[in-house]
């Protein structure tokens, strides 16, 4: 067990530093100074390089960056809020993104899955049906449709459910009403994803022998769903964790533009438009590490949840 | 020949071939060697049916499957026929015909309305009540012009319907709306006798068609999620083959690099390198003004080849997981034992044998990029790090429609469900294709 955690915690440090050596080499290969600017002498763009660092040979550039990146320091934003440090930036708008994408990632799970034990267990039935039509949408519409079809229904004068007093643009102050919306459209896709996930793979469970047995021997019908067949089902879901994680923070981006959300998401979307590329740099290390890092989480989570899987072996 | 009788013995294990054989009609003509055409008779009728006429006959079977391959094919003919039928260009600013809604109002509705709105001016129909009270030699006192006034102001068009929206008033008038979206100049041209090909979905604010924007735009879609599978198909399977056929430490590396890819969030990768690299093509295509290759570059334009180049770098990692795991189980079988000791090189027996072998897997997993590619492709667009205008997309137009959602829903709701309806039917196609090509993994 250690060994393989071992294995994992340094597979995961090499993928975050190849991140964040191609984010810069990437970054740093754009032509053209961030400067640019027609206002600028060719003097003052010279002072600027300097103040910033980007006058040193490229590697040195690098060396210098993953130094000040491993002590927290992601350097300054260049553009959006000037000579403001990135990771401050990050401090203040990505708590509210989290909070919007946990209330997602919450529903998503608690929803799907009893969705999915539901449509296995009717499985052939018009529910089954159902509810294989409702998840097949669910994963065919992009955020994006399922966020401005919900401003059409909720928020136009004369939209069907105006009387809730929803506002266009995201207000904290009006609390529930303000979260329902985002989160919503962020949850859609994953809940749908896993309902059809936890659909199969209960389907896989309740065949097995063991709930012939549970059957048999005559225990009530939830009991062995949810003791028992669910156990197994939800294996599969967890692995999903790691990639619905990427999902909910690059879905964010999306919902977060379209509800006008002062997070993370939007604002980095901003900075890309803006070519702002310390603050692109130092957001995209960051959004990285974390689904990396979730990555390795739901790893080792998995190996603990189902002890068949061979640890010492690693695949 | 003489008649043979045999009697049956009890207990025998010896057959009744008299039951069974009427001896007596044998002619020499039986004992004959036989021609051909009974030869022929003799070999069965059903022809042996093909891997991919077994997939078909059962991917018939599934209606779900079929109806979503009907979709896929009018979405082709609308993408790619209809620009031909429809007269309006996708980046024509259509003068006269902008903001139009997907329904018009007749040209005698239009002046029913005019009339019924229009504002009465008080000061000006006292001055005319005035000049008849002259010359009729009456008086017209400061009561008359009270009474007037108030009779201007209940009789107003312009009062009545204040603060209601254009539709709400047609509805008042009692005047319906007639289908497709025609300007007031194009009515009056129909009016004159020459036919006029109505905006079917309306128009934008510059007056751009909508209907021929989103058959442009699905034609984007499309070309890019076949581009990006194609693209997948051959990274993927070239190598996961190579992976899965050498095994060992080149097995080990290849597959700690894929371990690497599949651990980072695509979108965001996608986003990094599109932005990353579209200052270089812009450069090239501005280096190479009349090279062919920038120019064609210049109309793909740069976003989108850096999308193209962040699908290569990333998205062919589980096809190359899958063709690997095939490839590990193939590659024991006699049949590949049988071709290296006929000395057949590695290269031969990857193409020759072992892909054709994985045929099913690998058609199931491109056709299932496809939707994944539109969706990507669509998100990076509505984010405005897509396509680029003049070319369009259906997620830019979703972001262009955002501004005007609440007059002008429409536009939105248009691109969005074709959208939808697309990355659907290539779900359920994939999902279906699947369930012919392997059965064994229907669940």
């Amino acid at each position: 067990m250690a060994k393989y955690v071992i294995k994992r915690v340094i597979m995961a440090l090499i993928t975050i530093l190849v991140v964040a050596c191609v984010t810069f080499l990437l970054m740093m290969s754009v032509p053209g100074s961030p400067f640019n600017d027609e206002k600028i002498t060719a003097q003052q763009m010279a002072q600027m390089d300097a103040k910033y660092g980007l006058d040193k040979p490229l590697l040195v550039q690098m060396a210098n960056y993953m130094k000040g990146a491993l002590h927290g320091d992601l350097g300054v934003s260049l553009k959006m809020q000037k000579d403001r440090p990135v990771l401050e930036i990050i401090a203040e708008k990505f708590p509210l993104s989290a909070k919007i994408g946990v209330i997602a990632l919450i529903w998503a799970v608690v929803v799907g899955v009893p969705l999915g034990c539901l449509a296995a267990y009717n499985r052939g039935k018009w529910i089954d049906s159902l509810l294989r039509i409702i998840s097949t949408l669910g994963i065919s519409m992009p955020g994006f449709v399922v966020a401005t079809f919900l401003l059409i229904l909720f928020c136009n004068e004369d939209a069907p459910f105006s009387f809730l007093g929803i506002k266009t643009i995201f207000d904290e102050s009006q609390g529930v009403r303000a979260y329902f919306m985002p989160c919503f459209a962020l949850g859609l896709y994953p809940m749908c994803y896993i309902a059809r996930l936890s659909r199969s793979s209960m389907l896989d469970a309740l065949g097995q022998d063991y709930i012939k047995t549970a059957r048999a021997k005559g225990l009530a019908t939830p009991k062995i769903i949810f003791k028992h067949a669910l156990r197994n089902g939800v294996i599969p879901v967890i692995t999903y964790l790691g990639p619905l994680t990427a999902f909910t923070l690059c879905g964010g981006f999306v919902v977060e533009t379209v509800f006008t959300i002062p997070g993370l998401g939007r604002y980095f979307v901003q900075s890309v438009q803006n070519r702002d590329y310390f603050l692109i740099m130092g957001t995209t290390i960051f959004l990285a590490t974390l689904v990396i890092v979730m990555n390795l989480v739901v790893d080792i989570l998995y190996k603990v949840v189902d002890p068949r899987i061979d640890l010492a072996k690693g695949d | 020949m003489a008649k043979k009788t045999k009697k049956p013995v009890f207990g025998s294990l010896q057959p009744d071939v008299d039951g069974m054989l009427d001896w007596n009609s044998l002619t020499p003509a039986d004992f004959a060697p036989a021609g051909q055409e009974e030869k022929d008779d003799f070999i069965q009728e059903r022809k042996s049916v093909s891997y991919w006429a077994d997939a078909w006959r059962r991917l018939r079977k599934n209606t779900v499957a079929m109806v979503a391959l009907g979709v896929i094919i009018l979405l082709v003919l609308y993408a790619f026929v209809g620009p031909m039928l429809v007269p309006y260009g996708y980046d024509e600013f259509n003068a006269g015909a902008e903001n139009l809604y997907p329904w018009h109002y007749s040209l005698e509705d239009q002046a029913t309305y005019a009339e019924a709105t229009a504002a009465v001016d008080p000061e000006e129909a006292i001055a005319q009540a005035k000049a008849e009270a002259e010359a009729n030699g009456e008086a017209f006192t400061a009561v008359d012009e009270a009474i007037l006034r108030a009779q201007i102001k209940t009789g107003s068009g312009a009062a009545q319907y204040e603060g209601m929206k254009e539709s709400e008033i047609y509805e008042a008038l009692g005047l319906k709306a007639k289908p497709f979206g025609y300007s007031t100049a194009e009515l009056q041209r129909i009016e004159n006798g020459e036919s006029v090909f109505p905006h079917i979905f309306g128009t934008d604010r510059y007056g751009r068609d909508i209907m021929v924007r989103t058959m442009y735009a699905t034609r984007v879609s499309m070309v890019i999620g076949l581009a990006a599978a194609l693209i997948v198909l051959l990274i993927g399977a070239i190598y996961g083959s190579i992976s899965g056929y050498c095994g060992g430490m080149v097995d080990t590396v290849m597959q700690r690099i894929v371990d690497v890819i599949y651990s980072l969030p695509d979108v965001l990768i996608i986003l990094l390198i599109a932005t990353a690299m579209s200052p270089h093509i812009t450069q090239f295509i501005t280096d190479n003004p009349n090279n062919g290759f920038a120019s064609f570059l210049r109309t793909v334009g740069p976003n989108l080849i850096g999308m193209f180049i962040a699908f290569a770098m990333l998205y062919w990692v589980s096809m190359s997981r899958i063709i690997r795991g095939q490839i590990l189980t193939l590659k024991k079988q006699e049949y590949v034992t049988a071709a290296r000791a006929l000395g057949a090189s590695s290269g031969r027996i990857i193409k020759r044998h072992l892909l054709p072998n994985c045929i099913g897997q690998i058609v199931v997993t491109t056709c299932l990029q496809i939707p994944s590619a539109i969706f990507t492709e669509s998100f990076m667009s509505f984010l405005g790090v897509g396509v680029l205008a003049p070319l369009t997309s259906l997620g830019s137009m979703c972001a262009d429609a955002l501004n005007g959602i609440s007059s002008y829903p429409y536009r939105l709701i248009i691109p969005a469900i074709i959208i939808s309806v697309m990355i659907l039917a290539f779900n359920l196609f994939g999902d279906g294709l699947r369930d012919a090509l392997d059965p064994r993994l229907k669940k």
